[in-house]
């Protein structure tokens, strides 16, 4: 099974380099790429000097579009899995041959790392968006989530073609709705992650609720109409 | 429709079509996308001229005045104007996006070229 772990990077030039060299060390037999989404700080120059396998926006796109170029590269070449992996060190590589492992085993399109599964759920008004979130799931599509904020998925190669050339498909909660209800199989294995080490969280008052809107909208309203 | 109100809206009228004549010679919107500000504007200014076809439009419809029937009009055209600038701002991000994309992935590809021909020329530099 060949997977390619998808680094969206937008000014990270913080922890990326202990990043991608931290996966090298622990998954060699995983690819990855760097999706550099236009960084203003050193990013780039840290991919070219340390020779990472990388490639360059031009501008800023946002997260959506960065993770849609890693996913248009691993359907080009011909990936059977490929997995979001955060720049900021929060995930471990280690997971991603279990994940692998569980996704042959149960056939699934979709699997998450989830926090909630080791005990590790996110606390406070994080871990109150989540449990919004996952009811919103549960309720609409019967399915059962626990961790779907998590930023850890891996999707099978049916899912690569279609974040390829999907319109609007975000790696974010409201797509794993709209594939619960579809009737994919989504599995959860548990994983323990790490603080992030660096680089400047979403997290702002303005961007969160944005992101709650938007997912709120779109599990609760949008997903029966998408095509 | 009142006399003070006809007068504002010709005056209206006449002063959006001047605006967007010196916009279109400025060079700051296509003609093509001028079309919609000019149409409305000279749809005002006709029913500035003949208020009749406003004041025929709202009895029919039941309004209490021929003005109101006019500002609940232009609200909609302006509202439906405003959604189909937010669909076409959607589809400038996406094909802006799709753009960025390309051009990233096509410089991989060609890093990715050139570097097999140089490891073919030198079969031996391992």
């Amino acid at each position: 099974m060949r997977i390619l772990a998808i680094i969206p990077a937008y000014n990270e030039e913080e922890c990326l380099e202990a990043t991608v060299r931290n996966l090298e060390a622990t998954c060699p037999e995983v690819d990855y790429l760097v999706v550099n989404d236009g960084s203003t700080d050193r990013t780039r120059e840290i991919c070219e000097r340390q020779g990472f396998c990388c490639v360059n926006l031009p501008i800023n796109t946002g997260l959506s579009s960065g993770f849609q170029t890693g996913m248009k590269y691993a359907d080009r070449h011909g990936y059977d899995a490929a997995v979001q992996f955060d720049a900021d060190g929060q995930h471990l590589p280690q997971y991603i041959p279990i994940m692998a492992e569980a996704m042959r085993q149960h056939d699934a399109a979709v699997v998450i790392a989830s926090r909630a599964l080791v005990d590790e759920a996110p606390t406070g008004a994080r871990g109150a968006g989540s449990k919004l979130i996952s009811a919103l799931i549960r309720v609409t599509t019967g399915k059962r989530i626990t961790d779907p904020t998590s930023g850890m998925r891996m999707y099978n190669a049916k899912l690569i073609r279609e974040f390829a050339h999907g319109f609007d498909l975000t790696p974010e909660p409201d797509t794993l709705a709209m594939l619960a209800r579809r009737g994919e199989t989504v599995v959860e294995i548990p994983a323990h992650m790490e603080e992030r080490q660096g680089g400047e969280s979403y997290l702002n008052l303005p961007h969160v609720i944005r992101y709650m809107a938007r997912t709120c909208l779109s599990i609760l309203m949008f997903q029966w109409f998408r095509k | 429709m009142s006399l003070m109100l006809r007068i504002l809206c010709v005056g209206g009228s006449l002063v959006t079509l001047l605006f967007i004549t010196s916009n279109i010679r400025r060079r700051k919107v296509q003609i093509e996308d001028s079309i919609f500000w000019v149409v409305l504007a000279a749809a005002l200014l006709v029913v500035a001229v003949f208020p009749r076809i406003a004041t025929f439009a709202s009895t029919l419809l039941g309004f209490q005045a021929p003005s109101n029937f006019v500002f609940v009009v232009v609200i909609a055209i302006l509202l439906a104007k405003l959604f189909s600038l937010s669909t076409e701002v959607s589809s400038l991000k996406h094909r802006l996006n799709e753009l960025a994309q390309e051009e990233a992935l096509l410089s991989k590809e060609e890093e990715e070229d050139s570097d097999a021909r140089s490891t073919a020329r030198q079969p031996n530099r391992e």
